[in-house]
């Protein structure tokens, strides 16, 4: 990914810790199509070809947000991008057509005869996204489906039934900070889209990170020096939205991923010295938990470089 | 959810001569609603909130709801004097403060009177989806209660209640007894006919996770509110009218306190209480935060408070 333009730097101020930066997204949008669609969207279908299980779970109870979900964002692309894509409804039978793909897919609302996978499946298929359903149960928030390509070293068949508390607990000292994270989602009211960035890096220019394959990508982590951090290392950002599907009244999250390569990163000067502060105050067990701590040293070595070059003070 | 937007009014029935059910349409596309959703009406003499009874799965593109008169100037009146097909009307929403849990194994609905409502639309929608659902219904006359016909639909599983109070009591108790891990328990009525239900579910040992109630209104309304001081992050000092709620004093003084529901329900308006004795009306908060929170939207001081109120979404 190349467009700078579009990229959503995550950091507003000098330090990072953790907090609900999620804000209300005006118009409840769930997805983007970036300038990258045809290529990521590609990728992901490879993905689900190769490893089907790896990226798509689902338990029973999610088919009927899965439907919801699969007219929401039909809809909402065919409203916001009408360039793109059209939607159209005849009786019961629907059609949506993806002109950047040439493609069309037709079926009957909440009839499982009438597509080849499952809702949530099919519709991912044409969305850059990582879609996740999350099931408001009266005992808590499940997570109970999802087709996810582009993961940041979690797996979803860990995830799949869990509790969203049992799923950040790998996260450091985040107990107490996701419960009240857990209220505000089930405060979430319906037809409403709130937005959220974290971020993390990425060893290569990589989306598809998921904990099955950290033998593989894993090891790059070793490599960084100096030298090559510019064009191996990647600032990750995930956009992430969460939308209350009105009907089933559960949670639609949304997982957008983006990667900025630091020789492009740097060329922004405050891009640069917002990245270089709070990479370097990154408390310890955070950047442990990122994986930063491996080559953070290589990490602010090139950075400080690049600001030396660029005469910013630090 | 949508913000103030009107509606059209398609069409009106005489339900019962104390209820009219309203279709209410737009020409541009409506948001797609859940069962147990209602829609807010802004009405000349304030907002009045109507579940909707419309099938979600069958809704197209319009919003039913229906309403019993019950006083001779309140927002009911208006509705049946006033509005005729035509007419525009402002609304919200819809929202749903009691939306039907698809894990339930078996639903067991408990309406009284206009309590019905709500499930009008709860019922087609498990119908739909092929879940095992039953209605319990207390009305003072079954062949002219509300929605009569409707409910024929539903013969094996409808059981209605027309006797004293203690035979309404001893119905409650026989419906829940002896039920199967996994049954939830909605109920819709007055406040009364909702207490008996709630508490027989306590006798019974329901967990109250499985127990929804439709609360329109907060859970104790505050009679004859006064006014109070407010100290505001240990500087600014605000009195709150009578007839004003602190939310609205902090909006208008430019606090960014948010808010959804405003009736003590979704908890968003949330501010930490420092000091001073607070009378709570919400439904949210645990005991253990209001020993030191309260949600401004509905709950009041007395006489003197302290309060802090912090960014959004900083928690
Ligand atoms: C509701 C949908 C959500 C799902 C399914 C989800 C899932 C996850 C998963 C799988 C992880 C990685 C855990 C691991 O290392 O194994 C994670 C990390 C995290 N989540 Fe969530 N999450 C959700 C929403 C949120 C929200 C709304 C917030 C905050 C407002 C949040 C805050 C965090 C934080 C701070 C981390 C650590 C990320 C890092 O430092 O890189 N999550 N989440
Ligand atoms: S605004 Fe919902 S509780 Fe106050």
């Amino acid at each position: 990914m190349s467009s700078k333009v579009e990229f959503p730097f995550p950091f507003t101020s000098d330090h990072y810790e953790y907090t609900n930066n999620s804000s209300p997204l005006i118009p409840a949008r769930t997805v983007t199509v970036s300038s990258n669609y045809v290529e990521e969207v590609r990728l992901k279908r490879k993905l689900l070809e190769e490893n089907h299980e790896r990226c798509y779970r689902s338990l029973p109870i999610s088919l009927e947000s899965q439907w919801e979900t699969l007219l929401l964002v039909f809809r909402e692309l065919a409203t916001y991008e009408p360039e793109h894509f059209s939607f159209k409804r005849r009786g019961n039978t629907y059609v949506f057509t993806n002109h950047l793909l040439q493609e069309e897919e037709t079926f009957v609302y909440r009839d499982h005869s009438s597509i080849d996978f499952e809702p949530l499946d099919l519709v991912g298929r044409h969305v850059q996204e990582d879609l996740i359903v999350m099931g408001d149960r009266h005992d808590g928030l499940f997570l109970e489906a999802g087709q996810l390509c582009f993961p940041s070293n979690w797996s979803l068949t860990f995830v799949l039934g869990m509790e969203f508390k049992t799923i950040h607990t790998p996260v450091p000292a985040i107990a107490e900070f996701i419960e009240k994270v857990e209220r505000f989602i089930t405060r979430i009211r319906p037809n409403t889209a709130w937005e959220r960035k974290n971020w993390s890096i990425t060893i290569s220019h990589k989306l598809d990170t998921p904990l099955e394959t950290y033998s593989d990508w894993g090891k790059l982590r070793y490599h960084v020096t100096k030298e090559n951090a510019g064009e191996l290392v990647n600032l990750r950002v995930e956009v992430q939205r969460l939308f209350r599907l009105p009907v089933t009244n559960d949670i639609l999250f949304s997982i957008h991923t983006y990667l900025l390569p630091l020789n492009e990163l740097v060329a922004n000067d405050d891009w640069l010295k917002k990245f270089y502060t709070n990479v370097k105050t990154l408390p310890q067990e955070l950047a442990d938990y990122k994986g930063i701590s491996l080559y953070k040293p290589e990490l602010l070595g090139f950075l400080e470089k690049a600001l030396k070059r660029r005469k910013i003070e630090r | 959810m949508k913000d103030r937007y009107q509606v059209k009014v398609e069409q009106i029935k005489q339900v019962t001569p104390q209820i009219k059910a309203f279709t209410l349409s737009s020409e541009t596309a409506v948001d797609p609603f859940g069962a147990g959703a209602h829609l807010t009406l802004h009405l000349p003499m304030g907002d009045r909130q109507y579940s909707l009874i419309n099938n979600p799965l069958e809704m197209t593109n319009d919003y039913q709801i229906a309403v019993k008169k019950v006083s001779a100037n309140g927002g009911s009146h208006y509705l049946h004097e006033h509005l005729e097909v035509g007419d525009s009307v402002l609304v919200s929403g819809p929202d749903n403060y009691f939306p039907v849990h698809l894990e339930a194994q078996h639903v067991i609905f408990f309406a009284a009177g206009i309590g019905i409502t709500p499930f009008l639309s709860m019922m087609p929608y498990l119908s739909t989806l092929g879940k095992t659902f039953e209605l319990h219904y207390a009305v003072k006359n079954v062949e002219s209660c509300p929605f009569y016909e409707e409910l024929l639909k539903y013969t094996e599983q409808v059981f209605f209640y027309s006797g004293s109070r203690e035979e309404k009591k001893k119905q409650v108790r026989e419906a829940l007894e002896n039920r199967k891990i996994g049954t939830h328990v909605y109920v819709c009525g007055p406040e009364t006919f909702m207490e008996m239900v709630v508490d027989t579910t306590r006798e019974l040992r329901f967990p109250s996770r499985v127990v929804h109630e439709e609360r329109f209104r907060p859970a104790a309304k505050i009679r004859n509110p006064k006014p109070f001081r407010v100290t505001v992050n240990g500087g600014d000092e605000l009195l709150v009218k009578e007839n004003e709620s602190l939310l609205e004093r902090l909006l208008d003084e430019g606090y960014p306190v948010s808010y959804a529901c405003r009736m003590g329900i979704c908890g968003s308006c949330e501010v930490t209480v420092c000091g001073g004795e607070v009378i709570h009306s919400d439904t949210f908060l645990t005991e253990k935060e209001k020993e030191n929170k309260m949600l401004s939207c509905v709950s009041r001081g007395v006489g003197e408070i302290a309060i802090n109120v912090v960014e959004t979404n900083s928690m």
